[in-house]
């Protein structure tokens, strides 16, 4: 009788995920845990580490199938997989951005390309430390400091590291507050910091509403690979520009960017399985995610101290760091460095026009990685 | 031809990429410098788009 029972017992337990259960999962529901630690008690990034936390937790909990085919995390994953989620992530975003800045001050944009070197460093690292080029291309674009940029690189050069490309840059987005300001300081004198810039000119609705178009041109002219990308990006702005649509322009920026956050934190999570996710690849990605902000801070205020140079001290050097993108996370560095040093100096409506071109330099890198890899 | 997949591979496409980034951004640049010129087409009036709908 006693046997039989534990015979049956035997059997539910074949039944249930405990079987399969690993310590490296044990090690990953930890890392979830943490993640949503992190969102609840730091603050860090709240609104995407819940979802991806959670996520994690159950995508290590074996038995359920969520994240098998058929199970609804794999579905989520199927929108990041089939490049839908980014784009509609552009589209929220381009109906909460303000392009003012960036065409007010042209001139600031070159910023925004300056501030990418850390795609390039860490793509060689990537390549000495033995990935493929195409994932060293995938990893350098979390230098980029854009989420669904690093995404949509990442799941055409090497869909394999999606969870440990997005999470490092995640990730770093979140931490830039702790990471940009001691290289900012390291490069740049007391005096320089102190510098205040001219108010940038007012710019018309008619440019406002002439940007989107334009610019949605030129991308979809020359680089079709990232189009879908910056064409939502800017699909969004025309809604907010115009005036007319503003319930469209709100829909996007609310209620899809809050469905779309859902799926992608989701589907970001489930792919954090042990067996992916804890390998000795996972940390040589996150380092060389950090070494890429490093530097695309560094190269980011370098330029901006030549320019500052070229003006005849026109430029305070720290809108050099906001172009690396994150917006408005590395515009708002830039202005809180800045007033920590004089409370006069107010640098975040010039530090987001490179921080807003920022947004076009990863694309633009992003495209070119790709076109030159032969990706479509 | 294709970029090989080593080290020289790999910085020639940085390089290539890098310096194609700033002509490209800087060319974005200059059209957004000749945007004011915009503005001798006419304006457009927040207050009547507004209330156009």
């Amino acid at each position: 009788m006693f046997a039989q029972f534990l015979g049956l017992l035997n059997v539910l337990k074949d039944q249930t995920g405990l079987a399969q259960m690993t310590w490296g999962n044990v090690v990953m529901i930890g890392v979830g845990v943490i993640m949503i630690y992190l969102a609840l008690a730091k603050k860090y990034e709240p609104f995407l580490l819940v979802g991806i936390g959670f996520a994690c937790v159950v995508a290590n909990v074996p038995g359920s199938g969520l994240t098998q085919p058929g199970g609804l995390f794999h579905y989520a994953y199927q929108g990041v997989a089939l490049l839908i989620v980014p784009p509609l992530i552009f589209l929220g975003v381009g109906a909460m951005t303000d392009f003012g800045p960036m065409i007010a001050s042209p001139w600031l944009v070159i910023l925004g390309a300056a501030a990418h070197l850390g795609i390039f460093v860490a793509l060689i690292g990537a390549k000495l430390l033995g990935f493929s080029l195409a994932e060293a291309g995938a990893i350098g674009i979390i230098g980029g400091a854009d989420g669904p940029m690093a995404i949509f690189v990442t799941m055409k050069l090497a869909p394999h590291l999606l969870p440990q490309i997005s999470v490092a840059a995640y990730s770093y987005m979140a931490l830039m507050p702790l990471i940009q300001p001691p290289v900012m300081k390291l490069l740049t004198t007391k005096q320089e910091r102190q510098i205040i810039m001219e108010k940038p000119r007012q710019v018309s609705r008619l440019e406002k509403i002439a940007f989107p178009v334009l610019i949605a041109v030129i991308v979809n002219l020359f680089f079709p690979p990232i189009a879908p990308l910056i064409t939502m990006l800017m699909l969004g702005n025309l809604f907010r520009e115009c005036l007319l649509v503003d319930r469209l322009a709100q829909t996007a920026a609310n209620e899809v960017m809050n469905i779309i956050t859902i799926i992608l934190t989701v589907a970001i999570g489930s792919t954090m399985n042990a067996e992916q996710f804890l390998t000795v690849k996972t940390l040589e990605i996150v380092a060389l995610g950090l070494v890429a902000f490093i530097f695309g801070t560094a190269s980011g205020v370098v330029a901006a101290k030549v320019m500052n140079v070229i003006t005849g001290g026109k430029v305070n050097p720290l809108v050099g760091s906001a172009g690396i993108a994150s917006v408005p996370i590395a515009a708002r560095v830039s202005h809180m460095v800045a007033i920590r040093e004089n409370p006069q100096v107010y640098l975040i409506m010039h530090a987001m026009g490179p921080n807003l071109a920022g947004v076009f330099g990863t694309a633009i890198s992003g495209g070119i990685l790709l076109a030159l890899l032969g990706v479509k | 031809m294709p970029i090989q997949d080593n080290l020289n591979g790999a910085l020639l496409i940085s390089a290539i990429d890098f310096v194609l980034s700033f002509v490209i951004i800087g060319g974005i640049g200059v059209v957004l410098a000749l945007f004011p010129l915009l503005n001798r087409l006419g304006k457009v009036d927040d207050e009547t788009l507004k209330k156009s709908h």
